[in-house]
């Protein structure tokens, strides 16, 4: 009990008694005063104000005191007349009140089933056992081939990254009971972030418990009000949730369109030197690999224009990081360009890694701002650490195994060419914007999107039908035709029809894997080719 | 000794449950109240299996019944041994608190003291036989140390008025910080000038704004900066009953810390780890190990393509079963179970009324759906209604148009008050004012109920008065991941409309085996019943009723899955909420007693303890990690400040678990103490001394107050 700083702190608390009565008295004033403003919306809002104008200029903030203080006056003045919330308020007698809310009949709380809706849940395929390349969709039923689920260079069934997870659970259990902030942040976690952040070559790393809730935290954790945001029209439903949310000010380019990117940074740039505003952050954000269609993002070309109009780039990995590149590494890796001037990457453990959580890997202040700042990574428990573990041993299997990413350039290689009979050829790469018409086969029924390196295949019809309804159902169709003769499973891209921000075209999604053996990709996709000339050929 | 009413078997529940019941009351109460003697069971054959199933589900075990336990064992053979570490009757965790109590009468020397607890958190203090370790599940047998968590009519749900430090402790607060932001604007304003370098990443450079100005960081760097040494730090291991820390060092003022290379075991009171699921031995990591090497660990896609597996719809049935909903889907991580629901319930038009406490994760979604916003006072009924009542009659700003809808979302018990949620009322202003109910049971969910299922089962309401419910795994259940449930129209809807079906990965193999098996173990196992009598006079029936909370049909477990005898015959999940229910009131009546300041309801296993200054909470979280007594078993806490609270009601927080032993809770009593005199922390009037607390621990949990 001789701590002698500690008994320097519990007297601070003593005060003359005869002080007592006064300083009670102020305390309670201040506290009333206190609550009362803290009641106010939007009174966080003007205490920054002033504080941030005081800093600027003292003498500007005693003027607006003053100027406040009239403009209260005369406000009061008008409202005395007016009570309730508002000047829109409407008073009401607690008879009339009581008689509203008899009424008053809330719509039900979800709306009735859509026709589509009941034929997406039923389509909702189950698989009996474990995931994989070849799985069960129903109790010891036939093997199928698996193509619609991200599982790029196999690590789905990969042994070693079993026992690491068993070895795991041995000795951390599965839950980590509590945020990274509260003792969830383990020695795996820590280990994890330090490997990809080598592993990119960046500063550092910080992990999500979900993919998906990762990106949607990163963008509004930087970008706030007042900030600007452009990105690309394609970004997936995730960015699309963090760009709302963040209440900046977005700006839409045309889905890569490296000419269009620049004429908004330039109207951009115009407009702010016209207002005059004062310098706020400004954000690219787009994906490596389009979660929507397959294409791949021009980095070059956008960390150019970054630099030209002093923006930096949130870019979205979670499809490419395991996928492009020789190690997997992602677009950076793909153009040879150093991840470190990307300002934030994001990525996925679910996809490539075949685990689960997010990530978001840059520099060192990027990272510690997300550790405070970041809802999601603040306000939930941390991953796992068995899954944390398995990352881990699936990084160092990219890094140390490029064949892993050969096989799987094979494969698409091998998909691509077998149904390129019936699409047209069309490559988007630096000059992407030749029209796929220009160059199309007059058999075309199709058209494939998606970068030839993208092991994510989205395949678009030429000529749908005229609704979305009707084309989705169409699409559907080929799923089950091919579903049926060939034992191949696919999807059609499920979307939230209502919820998205541009409604992307119905398409049909295909994930290739570097562990599925040539045969079985050349046969599906002839089987696919026959499937789509069977269903939506003969529709035309 | 006093035994309170409720420990008792087979007495009366609380009855009047809000307004006049329109239904017969709740089945759990009657389940309690059926004559609970094994005998009786034993007369009537048909249903013997069931019922007496029901009986150990649902009362507390009477101390001479082992033989009921023993008789229940699913293939009939009698228990192994390792099953039987439960039946020992012996009060061995008495044995540390009354040498303790002993020696601190004569005042025991230091040596001996730390003799006695040098491994204390890894040793228990005699031999048991169970496998699961100490340091990760206490063992404590005493059966007086036990208790129901059940909503007790006679103690109000909120306390009236908050308990209020004297002012001079708040002024002092305010004191506090307007000396941490005067220093703290004074070295930004010198450090700008003399170290420009440390201050470059936040100032405008180079035609880029800075990321995070001086200004909007102000707070974190030069208050909560100051704290940094409490938050974060490093652990290894299972977060159960005890955790291992990484010991560091800070030379620059916590810019970065330093590893020493060496670690700490503490008692853990800050993890969520309420049932102590949390466990790298035992059934449940057996289960979550099957499922490792029979499914693999991916989640990798998302459950609209192909990865949808079945062990997710037997999870989703099993959750179903649990909460007493019609339907369930799983998400695999509990804040986006929030963020990607939320805007598929509710659009522009709807109105959403919100606690002012809810959770992060329902902000986000609440500002993703588009839907208009308000607030009300924390738990305070009388502000809601009238809340309701303005907004019912003014309709929509500007137009006036009536609400589409209104979506009221509380929290079951939340995280930083330690408060419940007012049920019984909200669902009688629910009937008058025709708004939705999402109630949000992340902590409440296996932690508070007599049959560990939430607030609904604390309160013996019917959950499917409640449109959604909504809670996460990563607390009771050791896992991670969040559910909704609700009526199967609901869920179905929400299948094709949340944001994380269609767009997020879905649950791994592992992380639904550790759900299902702790699960499973709360609830109990039938085991295979002969046809499951449909018999609609039947109001017991289990299989009837699914809200009777009873137990889970054995098919619903997957059938790779072996759990051991004491996990599917529910005697451990039993077990595990009553000690859970009797720590949580121990420790909150003790504290209270102490002449702490605490926040919250008594069943509550989060237990806020005032701190107020600033700096007090570094003092006392330092303090409980490398302590001031003889005994130095050092502890880790939790202490919240602003944002996460108000500003002044700076607060340690404790999360109790069932894996605390009551001489962990004497423990914790003991330091808090210490600590509480030497920080002058006991701003409400002492009324009892730290021995007497412990003394009468069971009459403190059994009184009303
Ligand atoms: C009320 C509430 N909802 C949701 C969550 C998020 O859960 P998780 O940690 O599983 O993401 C929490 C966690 O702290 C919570 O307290």
């Amino acid at each position: 009990m001789s701590d002698v700083p500690l008994r320097s702190q519990s007297s601070t608390t003593e005060i003359p008694t005869p002080l007592l009565p006064l300083l009670s008295i102020l305390s309670s004033a201040f506290l009333f005063v206190q609550d009362r403003f803290r009641r106010i919306p939007g009174s966080p809002i003007i205490v920054r104000y002033i504080q941030s104008s005081y800093q600027d200029d003292p003498y500007r903030s005693l003027l607006e005191v003053l100027l406040l203080a009239f403009a209260l006056r005369t406000l009061l003045k008008g409202r005395t007349r007016e009570e309730g919330s508002g000047k829109n308020f409407i008073k009401l007698t607690e008879k009339e009140i009581d008689d509203l809310v008899d009424e008053w009949q809330p719509v039900p709380l979800i709306d009735a089933p859509g026709e589509i809706d009941e034929e997406t849940l039923d389509s909702i395929p189950t698989i009996y056992g474990p995931n994989g390349i070849k799985i069960k969709l129903s109790p010891g039923g036939k093997p199928v081939l698996n193509m619609a689920t991200p599982n790029w260079t196999g690590m789905m069934e990969n042994e070693k990254m079993k026992e690491v997870a068993i070895t795991t659970l041995r000795s951390y259990g599965v839950g980590t009971c509590g945020p990274a902030g509260f003792y969830g942040y383990l020695d795996v976690h820590m280990r994890f972030e330090a490997e990809v952040a080598a592993f990119l070559g960046v500063e550092a790393c910080i992990m999500y418990s979900q993919g998906f809730a990762a990106i949607s935290s990163v963008i509004p954790a930087f970008a706030k009000r007042g900030d600007i945001i452009v990105a690309d029209r394609g970004v997936n439903f995730a960015i699309q949730k963090g760009l709302q949310i963040s209440r900046s000010q977005i700006r839409f380019y045309a889905h890569g369109d490296m000419k269009d990117l620049e004429r908004v940074l330039q109207q951009v740039e115009r407009e702010q030197k016209r207002k005059g505003s004062k310098l706020t952050k400004k954000f690219i954000v787009a994906e490596g690999v389009f979660e929507n269609d397959g294409m791949m993002l021009d980095l070059p070309k956008v960390c150019e224009l970054k630099k030209k109009y002093k923006y930096r780039l949130i870019l979205d990995e979670t499809q490419s990081f395991g996928m492009i590149g020789k190690h997997g590494r992602g677009v950076t890796e793909f153009y040879n360009f150093p991840a470190k001037e990307v300002d934030m990457i994001v990525g996925s453990m679910a996809t490539s890694l075949a685990t689960g959580g997010g990530f978001c890997a840059g520099s060192e202040v990027v990272c510690q701002h997300q550790r405070i700042n970041s809802s999601a990574s603040v306000f939930s428990a941390s991953l796992p650490a068995l899954l944390a573990t398995a990352s881990s041993t699936a990084v160092s299997l990219l890094q140390s195994n490029p064949s892993l990413l050969t096989s799987l350039a094979t494969n698409i290689a091998a998909f691509r060419h077998h149904l390129s009979k019936i699409e047209p050829v069309s490559i988007p790469e630096q000059d992407s914007n030749s029209s796929p018409s220009s160059q199309a086969n007059k058999d075309a029924i199709i058209h494939v999107p998606s970068h030839p390196s993208s092991a994510l295949i989205h395949i678009f019809l030429l000529n749908p039908p005229d609704t979305m309804e009707a084309e989705e159902r169409l699409l559907q169709e080929v799923v089950d035709e091919l579903l049926s003769t060939s034992g191949v499973l696919i999807t059609r891209a499920r979307r939230l029809r209502g919820q998205e921000q541009f409604e992307p075209e119905p398409s049909l999604k295909v994930c290739i894997s570097g562990a599925m053996s040539k045969k079985d990709v050349e046969k599906a996709a002839q089987g696919l080719r026959s499937a789509l000339i069977k269903v939506a050929g003969k529709k035309r | 000794m006093p035994r309170s009413s409720r420990r008792s078997s087979g007495q009366s529940t609380p009855t009047n449950i809000g307004s006049p019941p329109s239904k017969p009351l709740f089945p759990t109460v009657s389940l309690r109240s059926s004559p609970p003697s094994s005998h009786s069971a034993l007369s009537d054959p048909p249903k013997s299996a069931r019922t007496s199933l029901m009986n150990v589900l649902t009362r507390p075990r009477p101390v001479t019944s082992i033989s009921t336990t023993t008789a229940l064992s699913i293939d009939g053979s009698p228990l192994t041994p390792e099953d039987e570490f439960f039946s020992d009757q012996s009060t061995i965790s008495s044995y540390a608190s009354s040498v303790m109590s002993g020696m601190s009468s004569r005042q025991a020397s230091s040596e001996e003291l730390a003799k006695l607890y040098k491994d204390y958190l890894v040793k228990p203090f005699v031999n048991t036989k169970s496998t699961i370790k100490h340091s990760e599940f206490g063992h404590d047998n005493n059966p007086n140390w036990r208790w129901t968590s059940q909503w007790n009519p006679n103690e109000p749900i909120h306390v009236a008025e908050e308990p209020q430090p004297a002012y001079t402790v708040l002024l002092m607060t305010y004191v506090s910080y307007i000396i941490l932001i005067v220093f703290g604007h004074m070295r930004d304003f010198l450090g700008k000038r003399f170290y420009p370098a440390n201050y470059a990443h936040l100032q405008p450079h180079n035609g880029y704004a800075a990321l995070n100005s001086d200004f909007d960081s102000f707070y974190t760097r030069r208050l909560k900066k100051r704290l940094d040494d409490c938050f974060s730090r490093p652990t290894t291991g299972v977060a159960g009953r005890t955790i291992v820390c990484y010991d560091r060092v800070s030379n620059d003022e916590h810019d970065t810390f330093q590893m020493t290379g060496t670690t700490t075991r503490a008692l853990n009171v800050s993890s969520y780890n309420y049932l102590g699921f949390a466990s790298s031995t035992g059934g449940c990591a057996d289960a979550a190990e099957q499922a490792i090497r029979k499914y693999g660990i991916s989640g990798a896609g998302t459950r609209h393509d192909a990865s949808t597996l079945d062990l997710h719809k037997q999870c989703e049935g099993l959750v179903a079963r649990f909460v007493g909903g019609e339907s369930a889907m799983v998400v695999s991580m509990g804040y986006a179970t929030n963020s990607t629901t939320l805007p598929a319930l509710v659009n522009k038009g709807c109105l959403v009324i919100s606690d002012e406490f809810n959770h992060a994760s329902i902000r986000f979604g609440v500002r993703l759906s588009g839907a208009s916003t308000r607030v009300f006072k924390h738990n305070d009924m009388t502000a809601l209604e009238s809340l309701l009542r303005e907004c019912i009659s003014q309709g929509q700003p500007r137009t006036h148009r009536p609400w589409k809808k209104i979506l009221v979302v509380v929290e079951g018990l939340y995280s930083m008050e330690g408060s419940l949620v007012n049920l019984p009322k909200m669902l009688e202003l629910k009937r008058r004012y025709k708004f939705y109910l999402y109630l949000d049971e992340a902590h409440s969910v296996g932690a508070m109920g007599p049959n560990g299922r939430g607030v609904c089962d604390y309160f013996g309401i019917d959950p499917r008065e409640v449109d959604i419910l909504m809670g996460t795994f990563t607390k009771s259940f050791g896992a991670s991941g969040g559910y909704i449930s609700g009526s199967k129209e609901l869920i179905d809807r929400l299948r094709l409309r949340s944001h994380a079906t269609t767009y997020a990965e879905s649950m791994t193999p592992p992380v639904l085996a550790q759900i299902i098996a702790s699960m499973s173990s709360i609830m109990g196992v039938a085991p295979p019943l002969a046809a499951p009598v449909q018999d609609e006079s039947d109001t017991l029936s289990i299989v009837s009723r699914p809200a009777a909370y009873g137990p889970a049909p054995s098919g619903a477990l997957p059938a790779w899955m072996n759990l051991p005898t004491v996990l599917l015959n529910g005697t451990e999940g039993r077990e595990r909420l009553r000690r859970l229910a009797f720590n949580s009131r121990y420790l909150s009546s003790g504290l209270r007693k102490l002449g702490f300041i605490v926040y919250g309801h008594r069943d509550s296993p989060i237990i806020p303890l005032l701190v107020y200054h600033p700096a007090k909470m570094r003092l006392f979280s330092n303090c409980m990690l490398h302590r001031i007594g003889a005994d130095k078993t050092p502890i880790v806490v939790v202490v919240v400040a602003y944002p996460a609270t108000p500003l002044i009601t700076s607060r340690v927080r404790f999360c109790l678990s069932a894996s605390h032993t009551k001489n962990d809770i004497d423990l914790l009593l003991r330091a808090c103490d210490e600590v509480g005199d030497l920080l002058d922390l006991k701003y409400a009037t002492q009324t009892m001394s730290v021995e007497e607390v412990i003394a009468n621990a069971e009459e403190l949990v059994a009184a009303n107050f």
